[in-house]
């Protein structure tokens, strides 16, 4: 319950920052800058479901779909 | 193009310009000691090599099919060891046998398709996954929903997926046959998951921007691997060959599994050389494993074409409530598993990677530009004695 309430408390914070323009998105679009992971990651990825017991929440696997976690 | 009442001419861009296709390939290589298939003991002794295509159509102004083809063939010491005769050598669970659990083939293919309204503060999406191997079977399919708003500064998504999963067991091969032997037979061949998750990201600042995602998954079925053996604290041993210990049972897990993570990133453009990228995960299920993910990754441009990228990422997890080491279970126990990748470790990952890309794609093959080139080398280093190294790399083209 206090993690949800941090988490929300969070939200709310980000969403009360200033409006960026879309011209003034430069840098934010630099391909680097980008919120997901490289498509070259992928096998990274999915080595880490294998060996470890986490998954989820970073754009990968959640589970299913192999005989991993 | 759209045309109003007043007869001005108004564009929307279009959300993939062209067809974009990626090729990409990997090679995995992986030790260690505590293979689960010989119950805690044995060489996890793995090699992988992977390839994809990732085909990406626009199929008008809004709309965008993407198809994703994977190909994985591996050779592992430890799953050799299902049957550790056929070689007609002695059975050891540190030396690979020559048996047909030896090699495997995955394939796997996913169809993507996605829709985003005029203003493109709406995109929705779905998708159909299917996967092949010699032992397991997949179904998938799911949806997502993303809506932008605040001048496209904020995101919320949300996105669900399911997974029909069934085996074909295989039993060690001195439990066979299973249910003559007295062995409890499993329940199901099924394992069914069903996953749902929240996203909501948000632009910070006219160089930052961070996200947070969330996602709950509920499995079913039959969660543990029928070949994975283990030994009873409370059973004699019987030890065959060079040390190869024959199982008291296979691996027991519940049925049920539920986990909860929790993500978020945070980039910072910091100059037009650096920029920091950074990922912290919170994971819990209902098995008492609990895990905590950080990683790194500083981006450095070297001019316009080529970028570094060396990357760091620690991981760490507690043990599941149903993991011992070999010979510590006891037969009176419900669940059991020497599986190590359900064991309390911790991980260091160190990774560096190298990437070309040409915003002009001046160089061209059969109609198509060549946009980037990516190549990234990592090494993977468990408390458990499990290690591996991987290097991969892709190439991604435009049509002109």
């Amino acid at each position: 319950m206090k993690k949800l309430l941090i988490l929300l408390i969070a939200l709310g914070f980000l969403s009360s920052c200033a409006v960026v323009k879309e011209y003034e998105k430069v840098n934010i679009n630099d391909p680097d800058m980008a919120l997901g992971d490289k498509t070259i990651k992928r096998f990274e990825t999915s080595a880490q479901a294998y060996r470890e017991a986490a998954s989820g929440a970073n754009g990968g696997k959640t589970g299913g779909g192999c005989g991993c976690n | 193009m759209a045309y109003s009442q007043d007869t001005i001419v108004s564009y929307k861009k279009r959300v993939l310009e062209s067809v974009e296709i990626d090729l990409l390939a990997s090679y995995y290589s992986q030790d260690g000691d505590n293979a689960a298939v010989t119950g805690g003991i044995g060489t996890e002794e793995l090699t992988d090599l992977a390839s994809s295509i990732v085909v990406s159509i626009p199929l008008n102004d809004d709309d965008v099919l993407k198809i994703d083809a994977n190909v994985s063939a591996y050779t592992s010491a430890s799953s050799s060891n299902v049957s550790p005769f056929d070689s007609g050598q002695p059975a050891d669970p540190f030396v690979a046998d020559s048996g047909a659990s030896a090699n495997d083939l995955w394939l796997n293919g996913v169809v993507s398709y996605s829709h985003s309204s005029d203003d493109r503060n709406n995109i929705w999406g779905a998708n159909v996954s299917v996967s092949q191997e010699y032992d397991y079977a997949s179904f998938g399919f799911g949806g997502n929903y993303s809506y932008l708003l605040n001048d496209k500064n904020t995101e919320l998504s949300i996105r669900a997926n399911v997974f029909l999963d069934s085996w074909k067991i295989i039993y060690p091969f001195e439990l066979r046959p299973f249910e003559d032997l007295g062995y409890t037979p499993l329940q199901t061949n099924k394992r069914n998951s069903y996953a749902l998750g929240f996203g909501f990201s948000q632009i910070l600042s006219k160089k930052a921007q961070g996200s947070i995602s969330l996602d709950l998954v509920q499995q079913e079925g039959l969660l543990s691997t029928p070949f994975q053996r283990v030994f009873f604290k409370d059973r004699d041993a019987i030890i065959i060959g060079n040390g190869f210990q024959l199982a008291d049972d296979i691996e027991r897990l519940p049925s049920s599994r539920f986990k909860i993570a929790i993500g978020g990133r945070l980039n910072y453009y910091i100059n037009e050389m650096f920029v920091l990228r950074s990922y912290l995960r919170y994971y819990q299920d209902n098995w008492g494993i609990t895990s905590y993910t950080a990683s790194i990754e500083v981006p450095i441009k070297l001019g316009d074409f080529f970028t570094l990228y060396p990357s760091y990422r620690y991981y760490t997890q507690t043990k599941a409530d149903y993991f011992y080491k070999a010979s510590d279970a006891l037969s009176t126990d419900a669940f059991y598993t020497s599986d190590y990748d359900l064991s309390g470790f911790n991980v260091g990952e160190f990774g560096f990677g190298v990437s070309y890309t040409d915003i002009f794609t001046k160089v061209k093959l059969l109609g198509y530009g060549l946009k980037s080139i990516n190549a990234k080398a990592s090494y993977y280093n468990r408390s458990s004695s499990l290690s591996y190294f991987m290097v991969s790399g892709g190439i991604k083209f435009v049509q002109d």
